[in-house]
């Protein structure tokens, strides 16, 4: 009998390098599920989703974190969230389906992004290479998030620390958006 | 250039892609007797003002929503940006 | 060769030698010097040839503007043409040579030239070259490129790199001369985000190159006071060594910040970076630029702009010369006289074309009131000057001032018109200013420096209160307020001998009275007849005097004669700046198919499908060429079972209580009735009528949906589809987001696909017939537990699944697929016989869906549903489109089996001209079927339905091949769908 054993390979190997002032690691233990809010039905969505989560629903443009930690409420768009958490099994989406009960549409996201997270005094002067958001401390507070591109590759970029930043950009790419953000950090280290 | 996201404040130009007129919005009922005519007046004739003009950007690098674009043609200068969903809701557009 | 010319004082550390060389010379300077300052320091006044004439020149200015003194710095494939040794920061070991000229700079043979200069004034390209006809390729134009021109390139790849960055700020000072300074200075202490950049690599601008005082002590301390008081800002960004190039739309500006160039060695850092500022508010305080006057040989070394005289006096402590004369039209032009001689140099005049009373009474100089120059002398360097009376005045060194120009380029860039002052005679910054911009100070003719100190002072207290700050109430810096004084005179017209205007690009004041003489008038055509003003200092120093020559030759006021229009880049940008890092495989990024690490460890031939890399083939050992590896893949898939890696195809997961019938709008056919469980093909149009795209949608769920596109169309559908549900129905309850890379999808194809599946989808899914028949889809589970899609689909034209699986078990899933597949030597294909096949089974794909061809064209038209509108029904009916003649995709088989086809060729009718007249449609897809031992093609042709049997010509002039084709059905591999239900 052949071994039909499956096993799953994170993106960039568990990818993780100390530069000078930079810390750069993937992030491969999350689980992503995309949530859609309901047309005419959004109030009671976002209900449901506090209800279930414990977590209110943060604006457009801000995410917001679980008190536990391990689940983070990212807004996307007026009628998109995208959940992130800790989640072992590979059931992510029935799982957040069952919760919600109907209340939103959910699509399972888990294996579409490939999650860097950048971190360390300098992590703000690398990420000017690429980033055309404004991460100035005060214009881009913890949690706040935003949909860009850096390199020519669709990102999200979070802050979730005063000095660290998650990344997720599509997972087909993640060779060139680490090495995007490899040579940020190099140039600039 | 940049364009001043209803929701998500002033974003770079580069991370949207033009398509043009918001005429575009206004697809013709098929069911009208010049329905053909209409439909070529929407898929070919558009208006191009040195001004102001109304215009569709979808922010793909974004949050993927189409925006209604206020942009005078000669000064580049955005006097409005309106979501695109909701115009084409106030223009009487539904299912 | 010692440094004659170096004198005390000024901001060089003379506690550093750096050496350098020249031409091979060996020569010394300090830190704090230009490329410019050294060399005059070494007493080397020739530094190169001109453009046309190859005259000998010398360094001009100090500044960015240079015409004269352009060099190539560094060596080998670091080589760089064209510097402007005037901005060229002096390193220990730099290596800079003379440009433009054959034989030593000394003894340019090619120097000759300036004796043909009667035939080559204004427009002698035009004139000269037109005949023979032939000449020019081969004399003509080699001639003038020999002779003519910059600097030359190494023909080497550039090895530096190069960065692009984003920068926000609040407010962007432009220029940190005094005005600069003190805005930076007052806006940075109200805490609004500052940037202030400076080209120079020294901030203070005109405040080191002069002597005047501010708040009580030398200009140049007061610089490095605010500097350092500036750098201990948090909310301020000190960028030196930074050129702002352009001012964009909506207070968006390039900037350039050299990083490296003033070391020996970039150490693997970016060179330069190419910054993108995006800033709420600007203020420019780009100084101003003196302008020269135009007299008979003003273009000889020695020859140089006034304030670029004291500047190398008092900045770098330099004699420009040993004996110097001054001719001016203004008062600062006394201030080099007095500086100069206040540092021990010798005065041997000062030429002031006003009359009136000398305003300085200087020892031992000649002042000469209502002077005029009408020739110098000195072959290689400057040795004496003839005044209109017949007075030569030996000097070494002859500084000029012509006025100076408010630096406006920038308030022009989005198409903004300066106005004349009189008072001045200049332009300063006109009323349409970019969004956002103020000026200040010499850039807003404020040249006096004390009032330039206040004024930005003023604009940056005005500025960072309209942002809501509040502004700091320090008064500005106080400093001497001399007025400007002068009196406009461009040229001697009592001059007999050539005078340039411009040095850069050897235009004179008669090629500008020529071109107006021929009629072009408009100053835009006097640039581009004369090339006045193009070039690396885009006329800084030429631009005005030009137009004031035009305006004497019009009889109308500068003003009426116009300016011409600034544009980016204010000074150039290196070509690999701009590319930064998107040179070769980093030009755009490369997207991977999840099972990519073992189809490379496998032997896979990649090729590149827009961004994707896909396996092309899997060659084995011993096969001679792609066809025979390709031809295998086929027919071992049509034999047993092969495996393809099509995760490429976009996938759009669509959710919503009206997504079925969001789908009946987008697609030709109907999508209401498809069960779940179930896929169906689906075709989109275009608005106008034109095939779009086509792909499959399967039915998870009651309001669930995936779609598949073209791997072509992924992007562009989903924005299409976006605009549906957002502009055209935004009433329907519908919601959209790829999943394309989320899911590893592999095609299984064959007749023992359904064998090899059975092997490892989970206990109790039942693969059969009945209950897994062609078109039905499923969530399941396979190799104990993994979650996975399956589609009964097939593009090949055989029993065929599609199965998903998350896409970081791809990689493993397809060593698994392959492992389950060994009993039936299962094998892995690629793009290459994915196209063999498809061709063969009759599909349409990117080739066919061209942007040409109609349902009707693809033999569609049955999927054009008759009950429902969608996107490009209306249009698609259009009687053109309808026409009885119409073009059908059809299959082409060769008559002469061993013939191959071509695509692109067209057909013509036997015994008819091939000529467009005739043209019956053309071949759009081909390949050799393995199948069928030979050659098969798709094509459209008119009425092609109709005309099964009938032989045509397949001619493709382009490639010299005709062959007779027979027309036959598309569908060449079991036409009847038999396998793939089965």
């Amino acid at each position: 009998m052949v071994d039909l054993n499956l096993k799953a390979e994170p993106f960039l190997g568990h990818y993780s390098k100390g530069f000078k002032g930079v810390d750069l690691r993937e992030i491969d233990d999350n689980s992503l599920v995309s949530l859609a809010l309901p047309l005419g039905e959004e109030s009671k969505a976002i209900k449901a989703i506090e209800a279930a989560f414990g977590i209110p629903v943060p604006d457009v443009g801000h995410s917001a974190l679980a008190k536990n930690g391990a689940m983070r409420l990212l807004r996307l768009g007026r009628d998109q969230l995208f959940v992130v958490f800790l989640y072992e099994g590979m059931d992510s989406e029935p799982y957040i389906a069952d919760k919600l009960a109907g209340a939103v549409y959910s699509t399972d996201q888990s294996h579409v992004w490939v999650t860097l997270e950048i971190s360390g005094p300098s992590a703000r002067a690398a990420l000017e290479r690429i980033c055309p958001i404004d991460l100035n401390p005060d214009a881009f507070a913890i949690h706040q998030l935003a949909r860009t591109n850096m390199e020519h590759l669709g990102t999200i970029i979070i802050r979730t620390a005063p000095d660290t930043y998650l990344l997720m950009s599509a997972s087909s790419s993640a060779g060139s958006f680490l090495h995007a953000v490899e040579t940020s950090i190099e140039n600039v280290a | 250039m940049i364009i001043n996201h209803p929701l998500l404040g002033p974003r770079d130009a580069a991370e949207f892609v033009y398509l043009g007129d918001a005429a575009l919005i206004d697809r013709p009922d098929p069911s009208v007797a010049d329905a053909a005519e209409k439909f070529h007046e929407y898929g070919y004739l558009r208006d191009n003002p040195a001004g102001e003009h109304q215009e569709l950007w979808y922010h793909e690098q974004g949050d993927r929503s189409w925006l209604v674009v206020t942009r005078n043609t000669l000064s580049h200068e955005i006097s409005k940006v309106e979501l695109a969903r909701d115009v084409a809701v106030a223009r009487g557009r539904g299912r | 060769m010692s440094q004659t010319n170096r004198i005390k004082g000024g901001l060089v550390d003379r506690s550093q030698t750096l050496k350098f060389t020249f031409n091979g010379k060996s020569m010394q300077g300090h830190p704090g010097d230009t490329l410019a300052s050294a060399l005059l320091a070494n007493g080397q006044k020739l530094v190169g040839r001109s453009f046309k004439y190859h005259r000998p020149r010398g360094i001009f200015s100090a500044g960015s503007y240079e015409p004269n003194a352009l060099v190539e710095l560094r060596t080998g494939a670091h080589q760089e043409p064209n510097t402007r040794a005037t901005v060229a920061e002096l390193f220990d070991g730099l290596t800079a040579n003379s440009q433009n000229h054959r034989g030593p700079l000394e003894f340019d043979v090619m120097s000759g030239v300036d004796l043909l200069a009667p035939f080559l004034s204004a427009g002698f390209y035009y004139k000269t070259f037109m005949w023979p006809k032939a000449f020019w390729e081969k004399i003509y134009e080699p001639f003038i490129r020999m002779s003519a021109g910059l600097g030359s390139l190494s023909m080497q790849e550039d090895p530096d790199v190069y960065d692009k960055g984003f920068l926000h700020c609040d407010l962007l000072v432009i220029g940190a001369g005094p005005a600069g300074l003190s805005a930076a200075l007052a806006a940075g202490r109200s805490g609004a985000k500052i940037i202030l950049a400076d080209e120079d690599f020294l901030f203070g601008g005109q405040l080191n190159a002069e002597t005047y005082a501010v708040d009580g002590m030398a200009g140049s301390g007061w610089a490095a006071q605010a500097v350092a008081e500036l750098a201990a800002m948090d909310n301020v960004r000190l960028m030196n060594r930074t050129t702002i190039y352009g001012a964009y739309d909506h207070g968006i500006f390039g900037a350039l910040e050299r990083c490296t160039d003033h070391l020996p060695t970039s150490g693997g850092k970016p060179r330069q970076i190419l910054w993108k500022i995006y800033s709420k508010r600007s203020l420019l305080t780009a100084g101003a630029t003196e302008r020269p006057i135009a007299f008979g040989n003003n273009d000889r070394p020695g020859v140089m702009l006034a304030g670029a005289v004291r500047t190398y006096a008092n900045r770098y402590g330099v004699a420009p010369g040993k004996r110097v004369a001054v001719f001016t039209n203004n008062d600062d032009g006394w201030r080099t006289a007095t500086d100069l001689a206040d540092k021990g140099i010798e005065i041997a005049a000062v030429i002031d074309s006003r009359d009136g009373t000398p305003r300085a009474s200087i020892h031992g100089a000649n002042m000469v009131m209502g002077g005029r120059i009408v020739d110098t002398a000195g072959r290689k360097g400057l040795k004496s000057l003839t005044l209109s009376n017949g007075q030569v005045i030996k000097a070494d060194c002859l500084a000029v001032s012509g006025g100076w120009n408010p630096n406006v380029h920038l308030t022009c860039h989005q198409r903004g018109r300066p106005n004349w002052n009189d008072d001045l005679s200049a332009f300063v910054p006109g009323d349409d200013l970019p969004v956002g911009m103020s000026v200040a100070g010499a850039a807003n003719g404020t040249l006096a420096l004390g009032a330039a100190l206040k004024d930005g002072r003023d604009r940056a207290n005005e500025i960072v209160k309209d942002l809501g700050f509040k502004a700091s109430r320090k008064a500005a810096p106080k400093a001497e307020d001399e007025a400007y004084k002068g009196a406009p005179f461009w040229h001697v017209g009592e001059s007999r001998k050539r005078a340039w205007v411009d040095l850069q690009n050897d235009v004179t004041v008669k090629d500008i009275k020529q071109s107006h003489a021929e009629g072009f008038r408009s100053v835009e055509h006097l640039k581009r007849y004369t090339t006045l003003g193009m070039a690396t200092d885009q006329g800084k120093t030429s631009n005005i005097p030009a137009l004031a020559i035009m305006a004497e030759c019009t009889g109308k006021t500068i003003p009426q004669t116009g300016t011409t229009i600034f544009r980016p880049p204010y000074t150039p940008i290196p070509m690999g700046a701009l590319a930064g890092r998107a040179r070769g495989k980093n030009f755009r990024p490369t997207r991977l198919t999840p099972s990519h690490i073992w189809a490379k460890e496998n032997g896979a031939t990649f090729v590149e499908v827009g961004n994707w890399m896909r396996a092309q083939w899997f060659a084995r050992p011993g096969e001679k060429g792609w066809r025979d590896s390709v031809d295998r893949e086929v027919e071992m898939t049509r034999a047993s079972v092969g495996i393809c890696d099509v995760t490429t195809l976009g996938k759009i997961d669509i959710q919503g209580k009206d997504a079925a019938e969001f789908l009946n709008h987008i697609y030709t056919n109907a999508f209401l009735k498809l069960p779940v469980g179930k896929v169906r093909y689906g075709l989109m149009l275009r608005e106008d009528g034109i095939a779009y795209d086509d792909g499959t949608v399967a039915r998870l769920g009651e309001n669930h949906y995936v779609m598949t596109t073209t791997t072509a169309n992924a992007v562009l559908v989903f924005r299409r589809l976006e605009f549906a549900r957002q502009c055209l129905w935004p009433g329907l309850d519908v919601h959209l987001i790829s999943t394309t890379d989320g899911w590893a999808q592999f095609a299984v194809a064959g007749s023992n696909s359904r064998s090899l599946l059975s092997k490892i989808v989970d206990d109790g899914f039942d693969l059969s017939n009945e209950a897994f028949p062609f078109m039905a889809c499923a969530e399941l589970t396979v190799c104990a537990g993994t979650p996975a899609r399956l589609f009964r689909i097939s593009f090949s034209g055989e029993m065929a699944f599609e199965i998903a699986v998350p896409a970081r078990f791809g990689n493993a899933m397809m060593g698994v697929l392959m492992q389950a597949g060994e009993e039936f030597d299962a094998v892995p294909y690629g793009t290459e016989a994915l196209g063999v096949m498809r061709i063969e089974k009759g599909h349409a794909a990117g080739n066919e869906l061209n942007g040409q061809t109609t349902a009707v064209n693809l033999g569609l038209g049955g999927f054009v549903s008759q009950k429902k509108d969608c996107i490009g029904k209306t249009l698609s009916e259009r009687p053109d489109l309808n026409r009885d003649d119409a073009i059908r995709l059809v299959g082409f088989k060769p008559v002469d089996p061993a013939k191959p086809l071509l695509a692109g060729s067209h057909f013509i009718n036997k015994g008819d001209t091939a000529n467009m007249a005739n043209d019956q449609g053309w071949m759009s897809s081909v390949a050799f079927s393995p199948i069928m031992g030979h050659s098969i093609g798709l094509g459209f042709i008119k009425q092609g339905h109709e005309r099964k049997g009938e032989i045509v010509r397949a001619v493709n002039p382009a490639r010299g091949s005709e062959v007779d084709v027979e027309i036959v059905s598309p569908h060449f591999y079991d036409p009847e769908g038999g396998l793939q239900r089965g």
